[in-house]
């Protein structure tokens, strides 16, 4: 899952991104309105993470301008605002976002968030996502298979998270480089292709069959029955 | 027509009430009116028609034969009969205007009651909706129709102080809002990097100290601003301190601090400090704007420029004068730099420590001084402060000491090189 973090303040940025990251998210970080317009026009981000009070580009003009540009599966965006006035909140809830967080929070409270937007769009209610006899349990950053625990890195327990978002669809290469790495990540490296390895490696290793399949010159998909 | 206390609050609640006073009032000078129009009338009827009871001259029996029947006519002389006239026409004036006197005095509280209601009418109007705005919003106006009367004015004039409550409740909550933004903004990074080092069981020492390094840049923030905020909280009335202030003193003493700052970014920092103005006021309040206003030269102003710092007295005024070679402010935002949280660059500034409360807490202090502060400013080239403030009332200060003008400020500066590189110190337009 790719975030985009954008905020003004550098020090609080740096801080949520890498609370993120070590959750296993994707994440980029734009510290001006600009800045996020031109990242979230480019890459397609599950999650952004607003803060409203932005230099250059307010944030309710990047609400609108990313909104103008969803196609597809719409952007969740959580807004970060440190005015408490009923008003801001309905604004911004009104131009586009999806949900919004007073300054300061609880980091735990911000992650909570964040894997709530990410289910309306998969359509589930609680934290835990099940593929036949796989188990993934965002909040607490588990992965089972068969009640056996896998040994994921957060890498691939992010790759792992987005397959099971999108059971049974076949997804190529260039997705997953979008969805589960950052910008920092060299498109021309084979990275993608070695995390699905040991991913399926560790998978095998607990099982005794190969959920992760390969769809050749197409990509890669899991089953959705074992 | 304001009756006595113990008398109102006898008084029933109708009774009390401006209609009811001037229904009263009205129907009284009426009465009074008319009843002297009636007794004028009447005197001057008494004094030309002489009336009087008559007695008969004399009385004669007669007697019919037929019925035997017999009547006693009285005999009046022909005068005296008139006159017998006039009286009993004088006393039914008097009944009948007695009568119509009683009767004008219901029908003119009666009168009386109705227009004082139609007249004040309007204030009702002003009252309710005034009641009405100040219970529910300010941004409300009563907006009397009508004429350009009294009571339409009345009514302006209250649409014209609810708008100066209402800008000066917003501002007041503008104030709040940002002071809360301001304030929750390194809260919020000083909690999520503490959030995020804490549940990192295995975080490595640089990270760690990385934390702790932007967990004190963030506190040392909100110290600062706590402190800009608590000046502007403390200084919101008129000075309490008044003693005399050697103002060519305290400016030097509070410049000192900027020496090694300015130093460190090869910035040279000149001073030309004349001596013997003496204001009087708050000293430490004094120094903090003149510090103020040269952190801010510090910080803006490019490596290796100049900064001016002078002061002097012209007539009763005297003048403090803070000039950089910084980037400068344009024309448009002029008006707003003293404005709470105003920033040229947000980003920027807050990264440098800036807290956006520094020039509002000057214009603060120059105002609690009874004096006022000026900008002149061209983008590019450089800003220059001027704090006016008014000279202490000892004649040995208000003399030719110092530098004759702001204007002749920067003895090492040209006309031409001053001219190039900032706008010159001119008193402040008025």
């Amino acid at each position: 899952m790719r975030v985009l973090v954008v905020e003004d303040e550098a020090d609080l940025a740096d801080a949520i991104a890498r609370g993120l990251r070590r959750e296993g998210y994707a994440v980029d970080v734009a510290y001006d309105g600009d800045e996020a317009v031109d990242k979230a026009s480019v890459n397609d981000y599950d999650v952004v993470c607003l803060d409203l009070n932005l230099p250059r580009l307010d944030g309710i003009e990047v609400v609108r301008r990313i909104r103008a540009d969803d196609v597809g599966q719409p952007t969740r965006v959580l807004m970060l605002t440190a005015r408490d006035s009923t008003r801001d909140r309905i604004t911004g809830l009104d131009e586009g976002a999806d949900d919004y967080l007073v300054k300061p929070f609880d980091f735990d409270e911000l992650t909570a968030r964040v894997r709530a937007l990410l289910r309306r769009d998969a359509g589930r209610s609680g934290a835990v996502l099940k593929v036949g006899d796989i188990e993934l349990d965002s909040s607490r950053h588990e992965a089972r298979r068969d009640g056996q625990q896998l040994p994921l890195t957060p890498k691939e327990f992010a790759l792992l998270r987005y397959f099971m978002s999108r059971p049974g669809q076949v997804l190529c290469q260039e997705e997953l480089l979008e969805h589960v790495w950052d910008e920092n990540a060299d498109p021309f490296t084979n990275t993608v292709r070695v995390t699905v390895m040991t991913l399926r490696r560790k998978l095998a290793d607990a099982g005794d069959s190969q959920p992760i399949e390969t769809v050749v010159g197409r990509g890669y998909r899991l089953r959705e029955q074992p | 027509m304001n009756p006595p206390g113990w008398l109102v609050d006898r008084l029933p609640e109708w009774a009390r009430s401006i209609r009811f006073r001037y229904t009263l009032l009205y129907s009284a000078v009426l009465f009074g009116l008319a009843a002297v129009v009636v007794a004028a009338i009447y005197l001057v009827l008494v004094m030309s028609l002489r009336g009087e009871p008559v007695s008969p001259t004399y009385t004669k029996r007669i007697c019919s034969n037929v019925s035997d029947r017999c009547v006693t006519i009285d005999y009046f002389q022909a005068r005296e009969f008139t006159r017998f006239v006039n009286s009993v026409t004088l006393t039914k004036l008097r009944n009948y205007s007695f009568g119509a006197l009683g009767v004008l005095f219901v029908a003119s509280l009666g009168v009386g009651w109705v227009v004082a209601g139609r007249v004040l009418r309007p204030i009702g109007r002003i009252t309710s909706v005034a009641r009405d705005i100040q219970a529910t919003d300010l941004s409300r106006r009563i907006e009397l129709p009508g004429p350009d009367d009294e009571l339409k004015q009345l009514a302006d004039t209250f649409d014209a102080m609810l708008a100066r409550l209402d800008a000066a409740f917003a501002a007041q909550r503008q104030f709040v809002a940002d002071a809360s933004h301001e304030l929750r903004n390194p809260l919020a990074i000083i909690r999520t990097n503490v959030d995020v080092a804490l549940a990192d069981p295995h975080a490595d020492p640089d990270e760690l100290r990385h934390t702790i390094t932007v967990v004190k840049r963030a506190s040392d923030r909100m110290a600062r601003l706590v402190d800009d905020l608590l000046a502007l909280a403390r200084r919101q009335e008129p000075i309490l301190e008044h003693e005399p202030v050697d103002l060519g003193a305290a400016v030097a003493e509070a410049s000192d601090d900027f020496v090694v700052p300015a130093a460190a970014r090869q910035i040279v920092l000149d001073r030309a400090i004349a001596p013997d103005v003496v204001v009087t006021g708050d000293r430490d309040a004094l120094k903090r704007a003149v510090a103020n206003l040269l952190e801010n030269a510090v910080r803006l102003a490019p490596a290796r420029s100049r900064i001016r710092l002078a002061t002097g007295s012209e007539g009763d005024r005297a003048w403090i004068a803070v000039a950089d070679e910084g980037p400068g402010i344009a024309p448009e935002d002029q008006d707003r730099v003293f404005d709470r949280f105003w920033r040229a660059d947000k980003a920027r500034s807050r990264a440098d420590g800036g807290t956006g409360l520094g020039l509002a807490i000057v214009r603060q202090i120059a105002e609690s001084h009874g004096g006022q502060v000026r900008l002149q400013s061209k983008p590019g080239v450089g800003s220059s402060f001027v704090i006016w403030l008014p000279v202490a009332a000892t004649p040995s200060s208000t003399g030719d000491s110092g530098p004759a003008a702001p204007s002749s400020l920067a003895p090492v500066a040209t006309p031409a090189d001053r001219a190039r590189t900032r706008p010159s110190f001119g008193p402040p337009a008025e």
